[in-house]
C-alpha cells in the first residue's frame, strides 16, 4: 500500500544539462537517473535543504526542482503527478524506431 | 535531384545563417563551460529552436511554406538518426521536431541544416514566426498565385529584423493563395489571402488578431485589398503598431489578438493605415524586379499535359479497394492535366500523428524524385505531400507509400487527427495527446466506416495552448488536468474552412481519458442517424444543433 501521500515526500530533480536527461539527485550529492536511488525529504524542512543542496550542486543540470513522491512498504518511490510519472518512466507509448519503415 | 524550382540561398542568407551557426557553438560551449548560466543561455538557445521539454532537449527546425527538397528531407532523416532517436515529429506549423537532441550536438545539427539551406532560427521566441502556406501551393487547381513567393519576401524582411526581435509575443503568419483556405489564415495573428479584385488586379485581403491559445479568435479583416508591391510596408505598419501598443504587462494578453480585441478592428485599422502612409513610399516598397527574382525561384517545374484517364488506374481501382479510397480522399486535382497532388498520411492505425522514422523520410525523399519533381510539402494537418504526381504514377506511388506504411486511405477523415505532442514530450502540456489520438485512430481503424463517416476532423491539444488546434476541430478534444486526473473536454463545431470559420463550443463536462472514445463514438452515431444526403458532420451539426449530441454522450438530464 502506498503510504504519504500528502506531498511531504520529495526528492530533487533536474535536466542534465549536456542532454537534458531526467535526473535525481542521491544521498551522496551525484546526479543519477535512477529514481530509486534519489535522496528522500520525509518533511517541508527536508525538503527545502535538500533543494538547497540540489541547487549547490546544480554545475551539470538545469533548474533543480523537487518532486513529490509516495513511498511503497518496501521502499518503492514513485511521484505523485503525471508529469513526473511520465518524466520518470518515459512516453507512455512505443515512439517508432529509427529504422522502422511502418509503425508496429 | 537537382533543386530546380525552390528557393536557394543567396550569399547573404548562406553567410547569415553559417555566422549563427557559428555564434550558437560558441554559447554552447560557453554553457557546457560554466561561463553561462542557464538564465542567460535560455533566450539563446531558445532563438536556434533549441527547447528544453521533460526528458531532452527538442529541436524545433523551421520548414519554410512547409516546402522541401528531397535533399533537404533527407538531410533531416540523417541529422534524426545521427543526433536524436531516429524519428522526427511533423507539426501544426509544417516545422519538424526532434524531440532527444543532446546539447552538445546541437551546434551539428544546426551545420549539417545550413548545408541544405535551412535553420531553426525564430522557431522559438516573441519573434515573427516560421510562415506558413498553403500545403498545395504551386500545384493547386484553384490557385490564384503562388502564396510562397510572398511567403519568402516575408521570410526575408522579418528575419532577425532589429526593430522585431521583441515583440510583445511570438506573431505568426500564414499566406493563402486559393479561395479554398488551406493555410488557416483567420486564426493567425496576421492571415494574408491572395485574390483577384474586379479591375483583376491581385492583391492581399489582409486579416488580423486571429488565434487559438488561452483565447481562441478569429480573425478580422485589416484591409481588403491590398497592393501586392506594398506588402511589407503594411506588414511594417501593422507589427510597429502591435510593437507600441500589445500588452508586456501580462502575457496571457500580449497577442496581437487581444489588442485587436481590446482596441478594435477600426482604431487598429486607423493606427495602422497612420503608420502606413508614413512607410508605403519607403525603401519597403517592393519593386517589380525584386518580385520577379523571387517568383523566378518558384517557377512550377516543367510539367507536360498528360492523359488524365489511364487504364492501369481504372483497373487497380476495381480490383483494389484501397487504392479507391485512397484515390478519393488523398489525391487532388493538379492545375496540369493528368497530374495529381498526393498526400502520403501520417496517420495509419494506432500511430502517433506526425511521426516518421528515418527510414520512413528517405522512403519519401525517393518517391518525390522518382514521381514529385523532387519535392515534398509538410501540411498544418501532419501530413506528407507531394505535389506534382503524374495520374499514371498513381499505383506505383500508392504501392511505395503502402510499404513505407504512409497509404492509409484517410485524409480529412476521422482518423487524420491533428495532436500536439501533449504531456508526453512537453513541459507545458497537462495531459496526453498521442495516445488520445492512438485510441481514436484505432476504434475507427476500418478504411470503409471511415469513408461512411465523410470529412471529419478531429484536433487534440494537450493544453489551453492549442498546438493541436482544438478549437477549430470539427469535434475538438483539449486535455486538461484536474486534481491530477487528466480528463478531455470535447467542443464541436469547429472549422477552419474560409467563410466558414468558426470556433468549437464545449459540449459538456469533461470526460475521463477512457470514455474519449466512447464519447466520440457516441457523436459519430448521432451524426449518422441525423445526417441528411451530402451532409458533413459539422454540417449536421450546425443544422441540428448540440442538444442531440449532448444527450448521446451524457445520457438525458
Amino acid at each position: 500500500m502506498a503510504k504519504n501521500l500528502s506531498g511531504d515526500l520529495q526528492v530533487a530533480s533536474a535536466n542534465r544539462l549536456i542532454d537534458g536527461l531526467v535526473v535525481y539527485l542521491d544521498d551522496a550529492g551525484q546526479w543519477t537517473p535512477r529514481l530509486d536511488r534519489a535522496a528522500l525529504a520525509r518533511d517541508k524542512s527536508e525538503g527545502a535543504i535538500l533543494l538547497e543542496r540540489a541547487r549547490a550542486e546544480s554545475f551539470t543540470v538545469v533548474d533543480p526542482f523537487l518532486v513529490a513522491v509516495t513511498e511503497d512498504d518496501d521502499g518503492t518511490i514513485e511521484p505523485l503527478s503525471l508529469r513526473e510519472k511520465i518524466r520518470a518512466a518515459g512516453l507512455t507509448f512505443d515512439a517508432i524506431a529509427s529504422e522502422a519503415v511502418r509503425y508496429a | 535531384m537537382p533543386d530546380t524550382h525552390f528557393y536557394r540561398y543567396d550569399d547573404y542568407d548562406r553567410a547569415l545563417v553559417g555566422e549563427r551557426v557559428e555564434q550558437f557553438r560558441d554559447q554552447v560551449r560557453r554553457r557546457i563551460a560554466g561561463e553561462l548560466t542557464e538564465e542567460q543561455f535560455k533566450p539563446l538557445r531558445l532563438t536556434n529552436g533549441l527547447y528544453l521539454q521533460l526528458h531532452a532537449y527538442m529541436l524545433r527546425i523551421a520548414i519554410p511554406y512547409g516546402t522541401l527538397s528531397s535533399r533537404q528531407l533527407r538531410k533531416l532523416a540523417e541529422i534524426a538518426r545521427r543526433y536524436d532517436r531516429g524519428y522526427g515529429h511533423f507539426t501544426t506549423r509544417q516545422n519538424l521536431q526532434l524531440n532527444w537532441i543532446k546539447l552538445e550536438d546541437a551546434p551539428d545539427a544546426l551545420a549539417m541544416l545550413a548545408d541544405v539551406d535551412m535553420h531553426a532560427m525564430q522557431t522559438s521566441g516573441n519573434v515573427i514566426r516560421n510562415v506558413t502556406a498553403d500545403h498545395f501551393a504551386g500545384a493547386a487547381i484553384d490557385e490564384i498565385e503562388d502564396p510562397r513567393i510572398w511567403c519568402e519576401i516575408v521570410r526575408q524582411w522579418s528575419t532577425l529584423h532589429p526593430e522585431f526581435s521583441f515583440l510583445p509575443r511570438k506573431f505568426k503568419i500564414a499566406i493563402t493563395g486559393s479561395p479554398n483556405d488551406r493555410a488557416a489564415v483567420r486564426v493567425h495573428d496576421v492571415g494574408l489571402r491572395l485574390w483577384k479584385n474586379e479591375q483583376g488586379e491581385t492583391g492581399f485581403e489582409v486579416i488580423v488578431g486571429g488565434g487559438l491559445g488561452r483565447t481562441p479568435l478569429i480573425g478580422k479583416t485589416l484591409r481588403e485589398f491590398l497592393p501586392r508591391d506594398e506588402l511589407l510596408a503594411y506588414l511594417e505598419a501593422t507589427l510597429r503598431v502591435y510593437n507600441r501598443y500589445g500588452r508586456r504587462d501580462n502575457i496571457y494578453k500580449a497577442r496581437i489578438k487581444i489588442l485587436v480585441h481590446e482596441i478594435g478592428v477600426e482604431k487598429m485599422r486607423e493606427e495602422v493605415e497612420a503608420e502606413y502612409a508614413a512607410t508605403r513610399s519607403s525603401a519597403l516598397k517592393l519593386a517589380p524586379a525584386t518580385i520577379e527574382a523571387i517568383a523566378r525561384q518558384f517557377a512550377p517545374p516543367p510539367l507536360r499535359p498528360k492523359r488524365t484517364r489511364v487504364p492501369e488506374v481504372e483497373a487497380l481501382k476495381l480490383e483494389n479497394r484501397a487504392f479507391a479510397l485512397w484515390l478519393k480522399s488523398n489525391v487532388s486535382p493538379h492545375r496540369v492535366a493528368g497530374h495529381a497532388i498526393v498526400t502520403a498520411s501520417l496517420k495509419p492505425a494506432g500511430a502517433p500523428p506526425g511521426d516518421a522514422s528515418a527510414v520512413q523520410m528517405e522512403g519519401v525523399a525517393d518517391i518525390a524524385d522518382a514521381y514529385s519533381q523532387g519535392e515534398v510539402r509538410v501540411s498544418h494537418e501532419q501530413n506528407l505531400v507531394f505535389p506534382h504526381v503524374a495520374i499514371e504514377s498513381l499505383p506505383e506511388v500508392y504501392r511505395a507509400l503502402e510499404r513505407l506504411g504512409f497509404a492509409e486511405a484517410n485524409v480529412g477523415k476521422i482518423t487524420d487527427i491533428i495532436a500536439c505532442p501533449g504531456l508526453d514530450y512537453c513541459a507545458l502540456a497537462n495531459a496526453r495527446s498521442i495516445p488520445v489520438a492512438q485510441n481514436i485512430s484505432t476504434h475507427f481503424a476500418s478504411l470503409a466506416r471511415q469513408h461512411d463517416i465523410g470529412d471529419l476532423k478531429i484536433k487534440i491539444s494537450g493544453c489551453i495552448n492549442a498546438c493541436g488546434h482544438h478549437h477549430v476541430g470539427h469535434i475538438g478534444i483539449l486535455g486538461v488536468d484536474k486534481n491530477g486526473v487528466e480528463l478531455y473536454q470535447i467542443s464541436l463545431g469547429g472549422d477552419v474552412d474560409f467563410g466558414k470559420t468558426a470556433l468549437g463550443t464545449i459540449l459538456g463536462p469533461a470526460v475521463e481519458a477512457d470514455k474519449v472514445v466512447e464519447a466520440v463514438d457516441a457523436l459519430v452515431a448521432t451524426y449518422l442517424e441525423a445526417r441528411a444526403d451530402g451532409e458533413r458532420f459539422v454540417d449536421t451539426y450546425r443544422r441540428i444543433g448540440a442538444r442531440p449530441f449532448k444527450e448521446r454522450v451524457y445520457g438525458n438530464p
